[in-house]
């Protein structure tokens, strides 16, 4: 018989665990009460989350100026055929990785772990160069290109523990009942999988959206611009920060990766629900 | 498994989208019609300031009305990053045909040969309409590396209000002297409010610009031999600072982690009698200051060789590469005349180079006070000797800016101050 929690141990979780969101919510309610405050309003000393007067003009100005919405369209575009292609071509992989054995996984283990010891800014002008010769430089199938390379090894690295975490005994069943090693990844690996395949796809969603660097040096044309290259725009020499307009910004760019969330969510954790071996 | 042939579904109709969407190139990536038909040159502009972006448009819009056979297209960068961009533009061989950066950003640009020489082509009236000390922030081994357009100076803001109530009258000089900023800083001091409040969490370029009016110029020579000097003339700045906020008391301890925007909340609530901050920062306050505080811009800080500060301009560069330098000077030539370059300081709220663009401004400006002090400032600003010096960048950044802030907070004393800068250029410069 499993005892009952005391009241108070109840109530008290709860408010540890409300305190915890608040803490992390902080930051987006800032972000929210910053994107309706005046100009005046935020350069004044006082700190009240509820704007003394409500001031919608920031996220006009924010969708005005900067391209913001085309450079939304092209984020959404980026982020979401770079989640597609980085777990498509990571789920055979990971798969391979964790149940080859010998030389040749060690090799990929590795390669992987080297492929993340480079910084950026030491590749990015060879990087440049190799794009340019291919005609790449300055369109978005060359930064998803560079995005799915650059987040291949983590969603690798993260898959073959989800794969290496599902019983072999399962496939050996499959094949003692005649499955082919296709059948076996798509009826019972796949399935298995999909909380790993949700979790890696969030991770190289949220990745491209939010990523700067790159695409601020790899794209050239204001019209290709992603959204981080547009938000950044909004400060400008010597610290001078349009805030209003970059928090409204912020917040508009902020809803895709909520959404995305939202409905992954789900699956995550309906799929780490789902059983695999009985006991 | 339905799910999963769902997602297999949205995986092609993505990759097919990147396939129409994606492999189009932008419109950056053509460069300028090498054959039949008018030439394009790309203007990389890096304005940020709404007013300001629509002036450039103006003005661009304008010579591309006149000019059917040249056309510029703006392509609107931002500063943040600018520097990666550039380098990787140029070494790549993209870099678009006109560079709008500032004079101590081009440095290592123009010593690496990406920047064409201006000798010859800047038009002789706007050569002899800006002071030979801002020529000299542009001018690397005699080459003119980029045309000078907006500059900026520290100034004083003080509320007005405050400082009657210490009984301090508004200084109303030409300049004012570090003493008499001190004295007034002290005497605006009081339990409830501290005299000045500055923001210098980044302090480097502030000390550097600041110094020249005690004859602190640093680096003497050029390029990689460029040698430093720290002396009484370099340090007179971060002493006097240091003092006023630990001696005197009268520096509000934590303005100096701030920025110069940070400050500004504290000078707009009270709690600071003045605050010391770039020119451009007078629009800023026309627009965000209650209403009812009393703020007025006071003369230029003069120090014992006079109200003199460091000119790091905006600048507008032609890259060397590009096939339509001559083009691009003419455009530039016709961008910087004096209407013109004044609707973007104005703008900008930054003083501009030349003295007809200065004269247009002033009629922009009509009687308002803050405006004639900022360009009051602007008579003694000089091209500073760090714009010579191969990797300032790099000693500001890596030496410069953590032992002033050290200093600043008070943990290192003068002494250590000056050999850290010293040995640290010597570490820097190899």
């Amino acid at each position: 018989m499993i005892a009952r929690r005391p009241r108070y141990a109840t109530v008290l979780m709860y408010a540890v665990l409300a305190a915890y969101l608040v803490f992390l919510g902080f930051p987006l309610l800032w972000l929210l009460s910053a994107s309706f405050k005046s100009s005046r309003e935020l350069n004044s000393l006082s700190v009240n989350l509820i704007p003394i007067e409500w001031d919608f003009s920031n996220y006009a100005n924010a969708l005005d100026r900067q391209n913001l919405v085309t450079a939304f369209g092209n984020s959404m575009l980026v982020a979401i055929v770079t989640m597609i292609v980085a777990v498509l071509l990571s789920m055979p992989m990971a798969y391979a990785l964790a149940r080859l054995k010998g030389r040749l996984r060690a090799a990929g283990t590795v390669w992987i772990l080297i492929s993340q010891v480079f910084p950026t800014i030491l590749i990015i002008i060879p990087l440049f160069l190799v794009l340019r010769s291919l005609q790449l430089n300055d369109t978005l199938f060359g930064l998803i290109l560079v995005y799915v390379t650059f987040t291949m090894p983590f969603t690798l690295w993260m898959l073959q523990g989800y794969v290496a975490a599902i019983p072999p005994e399962l496939e050996e069943a499959a094949e003692m009942d005649g499955a082919g090693r296709f059948t076996i990844l798509r009826t019972v690996i796949l399935p298995l999988l999909a909380p790993g395949l949700v979790a890696t796809a969030m991770f190289t969603f949220v990745s491209a959206w939010n990523e700067f660097f790159l695409a601020l040096v790899l794209l050239q044309s204001p019209e290709l611009y992603t959204l981080p290259i547009a938000l950044r725009s909004f400060l400008g020499a010597e610290g001078q920060t349009q805030l209003g307009p970059l928090a409204a910004g912020a917040i508009l760019a902020t809803i895709p990766s909520l959404v995305i969330f939202g409905i992954l969510q789900k699956k995550l954790t309906g799929g780490m629900l789902a059983g695999a071996v009985k006991g | 498994m339905k799910r999963f042939r769902g997602i297999g579904a949205i995986a092609l109709a993505g990759v097919a989208a990147l396939a129409l969407a994606g492999c189009q190139q932008g419109s950056a990536s053509g460069g300028g019609g090498e054959g039949d038909g008018p030439i394009t040159l790309e203007f990389q502009s890096l304005s940020d300031q709404p007013t300001t972006q629509a002036a450039v448009k103006e003005i661009v819009d304008q010579w591309n009305t006149d000019n059917p056979d040249v056309q510029v297209s703006i392509v609107q960068g931002g500063w943040d990053g600018a520097y990666d961009k550039l380098i990787t533009q140029f070494t790549g061989g993209t870099a678009p045909d006109i560079i709008h950066f500032e004079a101590s950003s081009i440095v290592s640009f123009a010593q690496d040969g990406y920047l064409a020489d201006l000798n010859d082509l800047v038009a002789p009236d706007l050569k002899s309409d800006i002071s030979q000390g801002i020529w000299d922030s542009v001018t690397q081994d005699g080459k003119i590396i980029a045309y000078p357009s907006t500059l900026q100076s520290y100034m004083v803001f003080a509320n007005a209000d405050l400082l009657a109530q210490a009984g301090v009258e508004v200084p109303s000089g030409d300049s004012m002297t570090w003493d008499q900023f001190e004295e007034i800083a002290k005497a605006t001091t009081t339990p409830e409010h501290y005299g000045v409040g500055w923001g210098l969490k980044s302090p480097t370029a502030t000390v550097m610009s600041m110094a020249l009016g005690f004859d602190g110029g640093f680096f003497e020579g050029g390029g990689a031999d460029a040698s430093i000097d720290v002396g009484d003339g370099e340090l007179a700045v971060p002493g006097r600072i240091h003092d006023m906020a630990y001696a005197d008391k009268s520096i509000d301890p934590t303005s100096l982690t701030q920025s110069g925007s940070d400050v500004l909340a504290s000078f707009y609530g009270g709690k600071v009698a003045m605050t010391v901050q770039g020119s451009f920062q007078a629009t800023n306050m026309a627009k965000d200051a209650p209403e009812g505080l009393n703020w007025v811009a006071l003369p230029p800080i003069a120090g014992t060789a006079g109200a003199v500060q460091a000119a790091n301009p905006q600048t507008y560069s032609i890259n060397v590469d590009s096939p339509h330098v001559q083009e691009s000077a003419d455009f530039l030539n016709f961008f910087m005349s004096g209407d013109n370059l004044a609707k973007i300081a104005y703008a900008d709220a930054l003083i501009p180079s030349s003295g007809e663009a200065r004269a247009a401004v002033e009629k922009l400006a009509g009687d308002d006070q803050a405006w004639k002090q900022v360009l009051a400032s602007g008579e003694g600003l000089e091209g500073p000797p760090f714009l010579k010096v191969s990797k300032y960048q790099e000693w500001k950044d890596t030496v410069a800016t953590p032992a002033l802030q050290q200093y600043l907070a008070d943990q290192i004393s003068k002494d250590q101050l000056a050999t850290q800068l010293t040995d640290g250029w010597a570490d820097v410069n190899g």
